[in-house]
């Protein structure tokens, strides 16, 4: 089915057809003037890697809508502290710009800090902050001197870049609280997990695989994290990096000044999953780990597999539409969506490279659509030309599926429910199938014009 | 009411020339407010006696919104009204929306309303137009009329030029013309040859050449304007001048700023040439 969208002509390079042929996908670029971008901004990208810190206190150094909209922004889960659940902003006015937002920045902090005795302090700058040039790292230092714990000034300014610079703050920010705690307990068989953000509890998930392996971890950052294990990681033995996009540039960080090898890791998915397990064992090469490794893969899927074959029969041919923020969680959906017997009918993401969208191109199908820094107009386009029944994506894709009438399913930082690990896989499956399966689809305004349909299939097969 | 802007090179002589001007207009009669824009807030000293005058931000950051007209404006010689917008320290802040704050607040006010009968309003703005804040007086109508002062060093000459630029920008969209260029001697080599040549080539006239005179910083150091500090004097005359071409100057036009070359050949046929 043709639809009448139009693409913009600069974007055309970012885009490509699997098996059409082609140059590499264009991406790592400031988005398109005209192209209404699915992503958000630098700080954005900073608050929401380092917010699930849980005993930390993060104040956003701004005016308040800055703070307002990225508050509580993940459905990040906490064992303990819920502090990080706070949202904490300096709220800059007219004067505060004219003349400085330094002294109301530090009495700010010491109040807070008195208030709720955070175990460290994250100062987030916005926009306005770079302009007026607040010597924020001076403000930080003093006052950690004064209360004595680290304050940490992340530089996350909101027009120096995309998203992934407000990663790469967040990783600079974190990275300077590391090394600073006690190794002297930690294991030989010890690892930390990097980008998984708790949400709905799947960062308890995947260390409960792990723990029952043999294995002990660290810290896990930043999903129900703790400052006390952020400041001994670097005393684990191995990093696995599950959010490749944003927490790469601290795994090498680790790598280039304490020496932890790192491996990128996915959680979602029975084979990635099973993969991430196996990995780790045989990082360690224990033959009793790897045992165990092979006792938990083999048990959960025989617990999982009977159910999701008999959702599969009812999924298989459906197609999907993939849209998240970053590659590795694509390649894992890829591979998900197999399982349950769906074909990707097109998959892109905001921060992949040019590595991640040839082994999308290697992964996928051909005539599937591969995408690099979206927007919405063309989500919708390719939705409806590859005739999707299904849209996994985050809250900005939402609206686009219900529009068009497709079923949508959440991955994104909002979620509520856990899609990791094994259990994960079930509930996925679950709700992929609740979603595809449901007779409204038959009611919306494409299906309910069959003869189209028919149509443009003849068309294409001419 | 008729809305003016100094502007001109750091440290050429702008707050002082404007005082002793708005000074020569006070004496005339007219109603005059101005309105100093720079953070240092030192634009209406001579007018005060003093730096006697609390700035428009400080007080609204001192008072909050419950700010009134006579809290920020102070009457100075010969009821002049007088103004500081002032601002944060050198290095913190932002100045320029200072600039852009402090007139919104003057306008809620009603500084400038019908029924405060001015005749003139001067904003005399700091030398280096560094960002959009400073521009706030020429954008919007605020100022109408702009007067650069300038001498015949090259470096004011070539901050004349640039503040040209700036002013045909805004011309394109807004009311504000070039009232002429005001120069303050600096004892170069023909001085009023070569302004008068540099105004020719912007389009604009030189509106008056003022002589320079010790009896200026002396009554700077008494802080007075030289019409206060002593009427008779020579010099006085010569802010009286320049008063009486401002309130008689028909031309305001947009200047045609010059390229470096042509300023520099400006240079060589005035300056070197003629020594």
């Amino acid at each position: 089915m043709n639809s009448d969208l139009n693409l913009l002509p600069s974007r055309s390079t970012s885009i490509t057809e699997v098996g059409a042929g082609g140059g590499a996908v264009v991406c790592g670029k400031v988005s398109l003037a005209g192209s209404v971008s699915q992503r958000a901004c630098v700080f954005c990208g900073s608050r929401v890697v380092l917010y699930p810190i849980a005993d930390a206190l993060h104040v956003v150094h701004g005016p308040i809508g800055c703070a307002a909209y990225t508050w509580d922004i993940r459905g990040a889960r906490s064992s303990g502290p819920q502090l990080f659940r706070n949202s904490f902003s300096t709220d800059l006015q007219e004067l505060d710009v004219v003349y400085g937002g330094e002294a109301k920045l530090e009495r700010t902090l010491n109040k807070l800090i008195d208030r709720h005795h955070p175990k460290a302090a994250f100062i987030y700058s916005t926009c306005i902050v770079g302009l007026i040039g607040d010597d924020v790292g001076a403000v930080c230092k003093r006052v950690s001197a004064a209360k004595g714990i680290p304050v940490l000034q992340v530089q996350s300014e909101g027009f120096k870049g995309t998203k992934k610079d407000g990663y790469k703050a967040a990783c600079e920010a974190v990275f300077r609280l590391i090394g600073t705690g006690d190794t002297a307990s930690i294991g030989p068989h010890s690892i930390n997990l990097l980008g998984d953000f708790n949400i709905a509890g799947e960062t308890w998930l995947v260390r409960e695989y792990f723990e029952r392996i043999g294995v002990e971890v660290v810290a896990t950052i930043t999903g129900d994290g703790r400052v006390d294990d952020i400041r001994r990681c670097h005393g684990a033995k191995l990093n696995l990096v599950q959010c490749a996009g944003s927490m790469t540039h601290l795994a090498k960080r680790l790598q280039d000044d304490h020496g932890i090898p790192f491996k990128k890791v996915s959680f979602f998915g029975i084979e990635d999953m099973a993969a991430a397990l196996y990995g780790a064992a045989e990082f360690f090469a224990d033959a009793v780990l790897m045992e165990r490794a092979r006792e938990i893969v083999s048990g959960e899927v025989a617990r999982i597999m009977p159910q999701l074959r008999a959702w599969r029969t009812e999924l298989e041919g459906r197609k999907a539409a993939i849209y998240v923020g970053g590659a590795f969680k694509a390649f894992s959906l890829v591979r998900a969506l197999r399982t349950l017997g769906m074909r990707t009918a097109l998959v892109g993401t905001q921060t992949g490279d040019k590595d991640d969208y040839e082994m999308l191109r290697e992964m996928c199908d051909p005539g599937t659509i591969i995408v690099d820094d979206s927007n919405p107009i063309e989500l919708a386009k390719f939705c409806l030309e590859q005739e999707v029944d299904l849209f996994i994506g985050g809250v900005k894709e939402r609206p686009i599926a219900y529009k068009l009438g497709i079923g949508f399913c959440d991955h994104n930082h909002e979620r509520k429910e856990a899609l990791a690990g094994f259990e994960g896989m079930l509930n996925f499956a679950r709700e992929v199938h609740a979603s595809v399966t449901s007779p409204v689809w038959n009611y919306v305004p494409r299906r309910a014009r069959p003869k189209s349909r028919e149509t443009t299939r003849e068309g294409n097969a001419a | 009411m008729r809305k003016v802007a100094i502007y001109g090179k750091g440290g050429i002589g702008k707050s002082t020339t404007t005082q002793n001007t708005v000074a020569g207009l006070v004496e005339m009669g007219k109603r005059v407010m101005v309105v100093g824009c720079d953070p240092k807030a030192d634009s209406t000293r001579l007018l005060l006696g003093g730096l006697a005058q609390r700035s428009v931000l400080d007080t609204l950051r001192e008072e909050g919104e419950d700010v009134e007209l006579a809290d920020i404006r102070a009457k100075g010689f010969c009821s002049s009204l007088c103004v500081e917008s002032g601002g944060p320290e050198p290095g913190v802040g932002c100045a320029g929306r200072g600039i852009i704050t402090s007139i919104n607040m003057l306008e809620q006010l009603g500084a400038y309303d019908e029924s405060e009968q001015l005749d003139y309003v001067f904003y005399d703005v700091l030398g280096d137009v560094v960002c959009g804040g400073f521009a706030m007086p020429i954008r919007e109508g605020k100022a109408e009329e702009i007067y650069i002062v300038v001498s015949g060093e090259m470096m004011a000459m070539y901050a004349a030029n640039n503040i040209c630029k700036g002013i045909q920008k805004y011309a394109q969209t807004g009311a504000v013309r070039l009232g002429g260029l005001i120069c303050n001697s600096r004892k170069t080599d023909n001085e009023k040859e070569l302004i008068q040549a540099l105004a020719a080539r912007l389009g604009t006239h030189m509106i008056h050449f003022v002589p320079r005179h010790n009896d200026v910083q002396r009554a700077e150091i008494q802080r007075k304007t030289v019409i206060e500090w002593n009427a008779a004097c020579e010099q006085a005359d010569e802010y009286r001048t320049l008063a009486r071409s401002i309130e008689g100057n028909k031309k305001f036009v947009i200047p045609k700023p010059l390229s470096i070359q042509e300023l520099e050949n400006l240079l060589m046929e005035f300056g070197i040439l003629g020594t």
